[in-house]
């Protein structure tokens, strides 16, 4: 057994000091980030729904591949270019697939992050130790936001790579701001979810009605947003409807052709204002549960 | 140096003002915090670990103030809260490491202390187990476990007997008494049972109201009352108190035989006896006071010091 630093002598049944080596004060964020990642992938389910997140990809994958071979473009196109076209609308596809997979994974995920930790009230313990209640949420939100990533900007600029180096013209230079779409879309989207989910998995006890709640935040203002708009007259409604909020930034960011339907052009500036309010919302909850107080259990 | 330095604390809460105007030392290696429900012992604790800023004055753990040094206060800090807290789908050896990391502690090290802080407590045989599975007593012992794992220079223990049996009180008892006797490190206890604080603590800041209404070392305390004795006896007493003030005793006598000595040292009770016998006197009744601390607690129950008063050692 290692012996470099003081330790608690079993046998003797001693008390000594620790005089080892500590690890300096950022590494307790990623004990946190490290965890918290152990902690989603051991459950089966947190596996399965990752495998499905990959499904897409694959399709996508062959979908690129016929797009570049020769043969299979003469045998599926027979002369319509506008089959199997890859360009902006065929990564916003790609984006919007993965993005609303991630979020089926950030209802089955976050709760597990943070329920366990205030179902039994170990959030004094855990804040006595030098860590700050902002290094928690730090550590949790990273956690998230990294698995996230394998199933949204990661395999969608892997598709981009290998449409680049299939495609026989000089693809890639020419379509950058698809790259960049496909990576800031992403990380906007799985950082509203990061947060989202842990605000709300914060302050249900129960992961199965935090699981509910994450989709009912999505999809419930969406819906209140649309009978608003339907029966104001206004598009302003669909500020509530964080899917079509989503969608619209997306092709902005793609270059891709905007949505047809009258009326339902959101300005950026809004959509922007509209991400950053749920953000702060979302910090405030977290700020007003992640705490170090006792829970007295009546 | 200090344990513990007050310096016109006061912590305001929800427009009340919980702890008001604390001056004091605390040096003692084992200090016991009493006082009634809502005298202000756990916010005390909560402000010394940070969780809580105070409105004016400072506090200071080893010389650093807890408002500019809370890492490094946090870092040689165990705190065992009183109520549950553990992470219940964690094994008992997963979840004490994970703390201990979080202390600081690399990896490999942290899971060694882990392992060994379990076997110290008692935990070794089900360290394996799920936490959720432990009984009442377990989950003192875990809270314990995870306190100690990274080798802190002050533990601070929030009613460490609540809630257990007897022998599980005994044990958590015994224990703290090993650590305290092992003497690298400080303890802190917080408890309302007076019981508690006088087998484990050397000294005791008593609460009330969210001021200091005593501050006192007990070991002395324990000592002046070691020596006060009362007698009933039967016979003339006059010549036998003579005698005790030849050997050094203060010595009063009362009307019905009954005689208060303070002894020295030197003179153990089987002395007396012997005198007794000497002079023709019979001991009927010998006591001795032991609930040193009891006093102390009542006492300052009835009194409490103005604000910012400092509170005699």
């Amino acid at each position: 057994m290692c012996r470099q630093g003081g330790n608690l002598s079993v046998y003797k049944h001693e008390y000594r000091a620790y005089e080892g080596r500590v690890t300096p004060l950022w590494a307790r964020i990623a004990v946190l980030v490290r965890y918290g990642l152990t902690e989603a992938w051991s459950s089966r389910i947190t596996v399965g729904l990752l495998t499905l997140s990959m499904l897409p990809v694959v399709v996508f994958l062959i979908i690129i591949y016929l797009a570049n071979n020769p043969i299979a473009r003469a045998l599926i196109m027979r002369g319509n270019s506008q089959i199997l076209a890859i360009n902006a609308s065929f990564f916003l596809r790609v984006q919007v697939s993965q993005c609303w997979l991630a979020l089926v994974l950030t209802a089955w995920i976050a709760p597990r992050l943070v329920s366990f930790d205030l179902s039994d009230n170990a959030l004094p313990i855990l804040l006595s130790h030098p860590i700050s209640r902002f290094g928690y949420v730090g550590g949790k939100v990273i956690a998230l936001f990294t698995f996230l990533s394998l199933v949204t900007w990661i395999p969608c600029l892997l598709l981009f790579a290998y449409q680049g180096y299939t495609s026989p013209q000089p693809w890639m230079g020419a379509n950058l701001q698809i790259a960049g779409g496909l990576l800031v879309g992403s990380i906007v989207w799985i950082a509203l979810l990061s947060l989202l989910g842990l605000a709300l998995s914060s302050w249900v006890k129960w992961r199965m009605v935090a699981t509910g709640i994450i989709f009912a935040a999505v999809f419930v203002p969406a819906g209140v947003g649309g009978v608003a708009s339907a029966i104001l007259r206004t598009r302003w409604g669909f500020l509530l409807n964080l899917p079509v909020m989503m969608t619209q930034l997306w092709q902005r960011l793609l270059g891709a052709s905007e949505f047809n339907r009258i009326g339902l052009d959101l300005p950026s500036g809004a959509i922007v204002a509209m991400l950053v309010l749920i953000g702060v919302v979302c910090a405030a909850m977290l700020n007003a549960r992640i705490r170090a107080r006792e829970v007295v259990r009546g | 140096m200090s344990v513990i330095e007050l310096d016109g604390l006061e912590v305001r809460l929800g427009g009340r003002t919980v702890l008001n105007g604390l001056t004091g030392q605390l040096r003692g290696n084992a200090i016991g915090l009493l006082g009634p429900n809502g005298a202000g012992k756990s916010t005390l604790i909560n402000t010394l670990l940070g969780f809580h800023m105070p409105t004016h004055g400072a506090a200071r753990v080893f010389g650093l103030d807890t408002r500019r040094d809370r890492a490094r206060i946090r870092q040689g800090i165990g705190y065992m809260p009183e109520n549950d807290s553990f992470i219940g789908n964690m094994s008992g050896v997963r979840f004490v490491r994970y703390i201990a990391e979080l202390a600081g502690l690399p990896a490999g090290d942290a899971l060694e202390r882990a392992h060994e802080a379990l076997f110290y407590v008692g935990l070794g045989e089900v360290r394996y187990r799920n936490i959720s599975t432990y009984s009442l007593g377990m989950k003192q012992l875990i809270k314990l476990a995870q306190a100690l794992a990274h080798g802190p220079r002050l533990l601070i223990l929030d009613e460490p007997t609540n809630g257990l049996d007897p022998m599980a009180r005994q044990r958590m008892i015994q224990t703290i008494q090993e650590i305290r006797t092992a003497g690298s490190i400080r303890l802190l206890i917080s408890s309302h049972l007076l019981r508690d604080i006088d087998e484990t603590c050397d000294e005791v800041l008593i609460l009330k109201q969210g001021r200091i209404a005593a501050l006192r070392n007990l070991e002395e305390e324990r000592r002046s009352h070691r020596n006060f004795i009362e007698l009933e006896t039967l016979g003339v007493i006059d010549e036998f108190c003579e005698r005790l003030r030849q050997l050094g005793c203060e010595c009063a006598s009362f009307p019905g035989g009954r005689v208060k000595i303070v002894m020295p040292d030197s003179i153990e009770p089987r002395d007396l006896y012997v005198l007794a016998a000497e002079q023709a006197v019979q001991i009927r009744r010998i006591h001795r006071r032991r609930d040193s601390l009891e006093d102390i607690f009542l006492q300052a129950m009835e009194h409490v010091p103005a604000r910012g008063e400092l509170v005699r050692l």
